[in-house]
């Protein structure tokens, strides 16, 4: 690394007022209490336990974040197996839970090649795998003797599972399967942990029997040597290649020139070949699986509060540093103005800061409901192995409201990533040049973030399923025999209304804001099935306003989770009344900033005046603007991302901001290392080294 | 090694039968399309003709490069920089034949700032005697030069910069000097490793009249200083310069810091065409025009808006070819039994990437009518006709913040359209996308320039509303006075028939420009709000008007194309009009009934522009060498046009 610089350099200081001065007055001017607040958020176990962590982890060499942006692919890939190993190592020694190593990942900042073999390749083992099954693979499984990973997608297919290539062929007279790619596009393709690391795949294939296709299932499939970790023959295997993101992780492909496999490697608990009878046996329970996903995707819905928290918490501190102009209005010895003065600022910057709360209050909604259905669907299904034992109104009961919640966390999954995702790059852009660098701690991050966009259904897609499901309930409505779930019941109130007209006041009426969400929703679901019933439009051409439709749902689903929590007795009893005003505060401008945004559907599904929107707009929004702006960093401390987490220059929580930025590229960047031969005429492009540094 | 997968194919129908089938299908020519485009400066001769040449040099091969670390990337970098160089000799290369090779190599060059803005500034900042002394030294490249203007602490106001530049009467010589670390200089290119000579921005600190110790700042200035040492290339002592470090993108650009420590530099330093200091007395000679200091600044911006209409293309062409190759499910209405259905006849991935091929062919227009105005400007200032300045700063903001903002959002929303294959390295957009999200902030932040549109804006509103009997002086003017005078009777005159006529299409976006125009005034003028509220509205404001000038330009193509180059510029307003929705309705720019047959509006202009897309992103010529996508899975081989 460089050398250090001279004295003088050394003796500078930025010119004041001090970032650690300015943000000791932001915190100074607020009197929310963040320790209270944090524990609302995460809990005083989640805190502490993040504490411990950090300590142990931040001295360790191999965790060290400083050359991350500098490195080439390989030499990346390579740490971050080493990264991964090691947090191995130290789950197993302080026998670490599955939330305190998902915890421990988490802080050291990258996804690693051990991610697929940790999640999907346990968890599949472990739901979808028979007893025999779990004790051939997933005990090895679980002591990393055998690692593994979860091959769906092909080159040619992505969500739509029913199109994949790869087969899985019965043959009956051996009593095996025989694996094989037929073309091209067959070849595996995106694998998590498979390109370099893994030695076993759950490979997803279209199953034949006798000719007959069953469609995908799931088989254990051995692709590596265990001595050698040379691809098997007929196995042909390796890394897709650097990513716009994710390059820490060694996405792979896999093609498979007719493998024969055993017939227990076929994952049998819900469906399965008869050994003797040849036969197919139907899937017991295909609701179960559905329930994983909602799981899967809840827990996107409140980790994107916290994806989004860590850009938000960046671009607001340096905004309150980072001094541009002076007031246009002020007095001329003012000085420059803080960044985040700027309301073109704070209109890009508060509402996402009200978004990362919204997003986090409903993920933890959407979990809650999902817990407390499972308990209730388990209670009335426990009686016996025979579901039929239960009170068919628990069980009734319980089944409209997973629809419901699948449904709305398809629809939620692809508006919190979305907003998540995107949210990082306004971000990002609001630090001006200095977002830029990669000392931003943004840029990295959203790139590693972005696939969550695409995964677990494409957020395109999922809208059609969410408005397939708000059409069916309308129908059912019309019809009288709605289900007893909220979508049925701002639906049926709509109906009752629609003469009268809503008048909400949204201005004044916080519970009134949520109507008005609830009505828009509706109107969009009626007017859809309008098209598609009444006027027999084709599926695709609606397309875009079912887009629409599950945006809008979803919106409402969070105005209605955020209003939900901001009320609630829990948020009462843990903070103090000025901190309650903020949140409300809080929730009001991500509500009426949203409609703002969705003016023209408010305005047209007559939820709101013309008039109503130009207040909220022009007076509304300004005046909760101005209501925030003094808690802002406050409210970003409250989310508590430990500095050695957010990995920033400009987001440090002491405001050593332009200290830091000259440090790392000063200090910790290889460049400067190198001294260049700057001339044309010259081949080598390194001064004094003839021959060598030619490329 | 031979093995199984030599003999592995796609599943039919494959990208070649497919986009065939494609080409087929549409009447439109590409060949007439892109003559239109691209042939009016030879753009399309030159492309052919250099392609080649730098196809066939291995160094310029692009495999390999995304896995290379930030130090091998950049040597990398400027290894291909000299080689550009190298072959401009050997090809007695022009500039623009030079510009055509860095544009297909695709790197961000280490030798831009030398090439532009250091060669610009000594152009049009030095006085005579300096443009004789160093004009020779930096076009036989005897110097590397670079542009240092912002600091750490510092970007969009100048005048918030804190180098001093000191002059002390004694030694008769400037003393430059960094008074804090947030005074380094920061982001300046080509600085950080590579050049030995830098323009220099610094306060100029001159003896208060009458006093020894008392100085007084007369605001940036532009100096040449050496830097580094021309044998060692190592720093001069007193200067301490280095590379920021690795960036979201600019991976080939070594971005500088330097800070100086009282470090001595000649009077003949401060470049003197518009302003001087007298080496005897220590008087200060003020620029006429103090705005053409930012001259080079407005022909980057010129040169940065004209540019973005090939990076939208580019993106697009990639995403219209991927997703009429990519299938992925069933119709629903249909019988299931043929392939799946092609991505790019889902509404929902039309709806984004349709209109931003649309948006490629308003920012050529836009680009073009910049590059107009630039010239004229240019030419009159030469003159010494100073008036229309104005306009030409005003009008250069307010169309780099947007096109950059089309173009940068429009490259990835291209990338996501193309879902997981998007993100993957041989999509060849992810350079694209890393490099070309710095413009929205290099040359001015986009949130920050869009106020020196809206001030002059409310000028000319103002103006209008003074002089309102007075006939009109400019365009602008006609359509401010119009509106003032139909505010006053309830726009009973606005009626627009924006579905019908594309004469009103373009008077309903004068209509918004004007009303939100004259919300800003009254509040501004009238009202006295304080700026910073109105910021918000301001920066919607000047979107609009940057679109103005490419709306109203209708001097299309050949019949058989225009048909379809029309249906273009109806989508680009209509999807313009329903994301901002709102905005139009609310000043009668387009009544409510319109408003609801809109989206249908936009949804049929999009099938009927669906069978020519492949055609129309041909159009551009983007080769494949640039394109830089899958060349190695034959699933999406992709002929040259």
């Amino acid at each position: 690394m460089p050398s250090p610089p001279p004295d003088w350099v050394k003796a500078l200081t930025p010119a004041g007022p001090q970032g650690s001065e300015l943000l000791a007055q932001e915190r100074a001017q607020s009197n929310i209490n963040v320790d209270k607040l944090s524990e609302l958020l995460h809990t005083k176990e989640f805190l502490q336990r993040q504490d411990q962590l950090v300590k142990l982890l931040q001295p360790e060499k191999v965790f060290d974040k400083s050359q991350n942006h500098s490195l080439g692919r390989v030499e990346r890939l390579q740490r971050s197996l080493a990264k991964a190993k090691r947090l191995q190592q130290l789950a197993e020694k302080h026998q670490w839970s599955m939330e305190e190593l998902h915890a421990a990942n988490e802080l050291i900042g990258e996804p690693t090649p051990y991610g697929l073999h940790a999640s999907m390749f346990l968890v599949t083992l472990r739901e979808q795998g028979s007893p025999e099954q779990h004790k051939l693979f997933l005990e090895r499984a679980a002591k990393y003797e055998i690692i593994g990973c979860y091959a769906q997608t092909e080159l040619g297919h992505g969500s739509n599972v029913r199109g994949l290539e790869t087969t899985a062929t019965w043959n009956p007279d051996k009593k095996t399967f025989t694996i094989h790619s037929p073309t091209l596009t067959a070849s595996k393709w995106w694998i998590g942990s498979l390109g370099r690391t893994a030695n076993h795949a759950v490979v997803m294939a279209q199953l034949f029997i006798g000719g007959k296709n069953y469609g995908p299932h799931p088989f254990v499939v051995q692709v590596r040597d265990l001595e050698t970790h040379q691809p098997l023959e007929n196995v042909y295997v390796g890394d897709i290649g650097p990513k716009f993101g994710y390059n820490t992780m060694d996405n792979g492909f896999l093609l498979f020139n007719n493998v024969e496999i055993p017939h227990v490697n076929m994952l049998a608990r819900f469906s399965r070949i008869d050994k003797e009878t040849n036969k197919y046996i139907r899937p017991a329970l295909p609701t179960l699986v559905y329930g994983t996903l909602t799981w899967v995707r809840s827990n996107i819905v409140l980790q994107s509060g916290g994806v989004l928290a860590r850009g938000v918490t960046i671009a607001t501190r340096y905004a309150a540093v980072r001094r541009q102009f002076q007031d246009r209005d002020a007095d001329v010895n003012a000085g420059e103005n803080q960044v985040l003065n700027y309301k073109m600022v704070q209109v890009r910057l508060l509402p996402l800061l009200a978004s990362m709360y919204a997003l986090h209050f409903t993920g933890r909604g959407m979990m809650r409901l999902y817990e407390e259905n499972q308990q209730r669907m388990k209670a009335a299904a426990s009686p016996g192995q025979d579901s039929r034992g239960a009170g068919p109104e628990e069980l009734r009961a319980g089944a409209d409201l997973l629809a419901d919640l699948h449904a709305t966390s398809c629809g939620l999954k692809a508006l919190a990533s979305t907003t998540a995702g995107e949210g990082l790059e306004v971000c990002r852009r609001a630090c001006g040049g200095h977002g830029y660098s990669s000392y931003s701690g943004i840029g990295s991050y959203y790139a590693d973030y972005l696939p969550t966009l695409t995964w677990e259904g494409d957020n395109y897609m999922l809208t059609q399923q969410v408005a397939r499901y708000l059409l069916k309930s309308a129908r059912a409505v019309l019809s009288g025999k709605s289900a007893d779930n909220d979508t049925s019941r701002i639906l049926r109130n709509y109906l009752d209304r629609r003469e009268k007209g809503a008048s909400f006041d949204i201005l004044e009426n916080d519970a009134d804001i949520v109507d008005a969400f609830a009505w828009r929703t509706a109107h969009l679901t009626f007017e859809a099935l309008k098209h598609r019933d009444a006027e027999k439009r084709s599926w695709n051409s609606l397309l875009v306003d079912f887009w629409r439709l599950s945006t809008a749902h979803s919106q409402y689903m969070i105005v209605r989770n955020f209003y939900e929590a901001v009320s609630s007795p829990n948020l009462s009893q843990s903070l103090d009344s000025d901190s309650k005003t903020i949140m409300h505060s809080l929730f009001r401008l991500y509500a009426l900033h949203t409609l703002e945004r969705e003016a023209a559907e408010f305005f047209s599904s007559g939820a709101v005046t013309v008039r109503q929107i130009t207040l909220t707009r022009t007076v509304a929004v300004m005046k909760l603007l101005d209501e925030i702006r003094p808690h802002a960093i406050r409210l970003v401390d409250a989310w508590a991302i430990p500095d050695w987490q957010l990995d920033s220059s400009l987001g440090r929580s002491d405001g050593k901001v332009y200290e830091d930025l000259f440090h790392r590229a000063s200090q910790q960047n290889p460049v400067n290392d190198l001294t260049f031969d700057p001339y044309p005429w010259n081949e080598n492009v390194l001064k004094n080294q003839p021959g060598k540094s030619k490329l | 090694m031979p093995d199984f997968t030599d003999n592995l194919r796609p599943s039919q129908p494959d990208g070649p039968t497919t986009l065939a089938r494609e080409r087929a299908e549409s009447n439109i020519s590409p060949k007439e399309l892109s003559e239109h485009l691209l042939s009016a400066d030879g753009f399309l001769e030159r492309q052919a003709r250099i392609l080649p040449i730098v196809q066939r040099e291995p160094l310029f091969s692009k495999e390999k490069q995304q896995n290379l670390s930030r130090p091998e990337r950049f040597k990398l970098g400027l290894a291909r920089a000299k080689l550009l160089r190298r072959l401009k000799d050997q090809h007695q290369w022009s500039h623009d034949e030079y510009k055509m090779a860095e544009y297909l190599v695709d790197d961000v060059s280490p030798y831009f700032l030398h090439l532009e803005m250091f060669i610009t500034t000594i152009r049009e900042q030095a006085s005579e005697a300096q443009r004789a002394e160093w004009m020779p030294l930096i076009e036989s490249w005897k110097i590397v030069g670079a542009y240092a203007q912002t600091e750490l602490g510092h970007g969009s106001n100048v005048r918030g910069l804190e180098l001093e530049a000191r002059w002390d009467s004694q030694a008769k010589e400037f003393i430059l000097h960094s008074p804090t670390l947030t005074a380094s200089k920061w982001w300046n290119g080509s600085l950080g490793r590579i050049a030995n000579h830098a323009i220099v921005v610094a306060q100029l600190l001159l003896p208060k009249a009458g006093s020894v110790n008392e100085y007084v700042s007369h605001g940036p200035h532009p100096f040449i200083v050496q830097v580094r040492d021309m044998k060692t290339h190592l720093p001069l002592s007193g200067v301490v310069v280095g590379d920021i470090g690795a960036k979201y993108g600019y991976i080939t650009m070594d971005n500088a810091y330097m800070l100086f420590d009282n470090f001595r530099i000649p009077h003949s330093a401060m470049l003197s065409r518009y302003s001087s200091v007298d080496p005897n007395t220590g008087i200060y000679t003020k620029p006429e025009q103090p705005a053409l200091v930012y001259g080079s600044l407005t022909y980057v911006r010129a040169q940065i808006v004209h540019h973005a209409r090939l990076v939208l293309a580019r993106a697009v062409t990639v995403a219209v070819r991927y997703t009429a190759i990519r299938r992925q499910f069933q119709d629903r209405d249909g019988d299931k039994r043929g392939p799946e259905m092609a991505v790019l006849d889902y509404p929902t991935v039309q709806i984004r990437i349709l209109p931003l091929l649309a948006t490629a062919f308003a920012l050529h227009y836009t680009g073009q009518s910049m590059r107009a105005t630039y010239q004229s400007t240019r030419e009159a200032v030469e003159q010494g006709d100073f008036r229309s300045l104005a306009h030409m700063h005003s009008m250069s903001s307010g169309l780099k913040s947007l096109c950059t903002m089309l173009a940068a959002d429009g490259v990835e929303t291209c990338r996501r359209a193309m879902g997981g294959h998007g993100f993957g390295g041989g999509s060849g957009l992810i350079q694209l996308n890393n490099d070309y999200l710095s413009k929205p902030t290099v040359e001015g932040d986009n949130w920050m320039i869009t106020q020196q549109v809206a001030a002059y804006l409310i000028k000319k509103m103002t103006t209008a509303v003074d002089s309102l009997a007075s006939p009109a002086t400019d365009k602008t003017d006609a359509v401010f006075k119009e509106f003032v005078r139909n505010r006053g009777n309830g726009f009973s005159k606005a009626g627009l028939d924006v579905l019908a006529s594309d004469r009103d299409v373009v008077q309903s976006f004068e209509l918004r420009a004007a009303a939100l125009t004259y919300d800003v005034y009254e509040q501004r003028v009238l009202k006295k709000q304080s700026w910073n509220s109105l910021l918000i509205q301001l920066h919607k404001l000047s979107k609009v008007t940057a679109f103005f000038e490419s709306l109203s330009t209708d001097d299309f193509l050949s019949d058989s194309t225009k048909t379809v180059m029309w249906d273009l510029f109806r989508l680009f307003a209509f999807h313009t009009m329903e994301t901002e929705a709102f905005e139009f309705f609310c000043c009668n720019a387009v009544t409510k009934s319109d408003l609801d047959r809109l989206p249908a509006r936009v949804q049929e202009l999009m099938s009927r522009i669906r069978p020519h897309a492949v055609n129309l992103v041909d159009s551009w010529m983007i080769p494949d060498y640039l394109l830089d996508r899958y060349k190695n899975y034959s699933f999406i081989s992709i002929e040259d046009p």
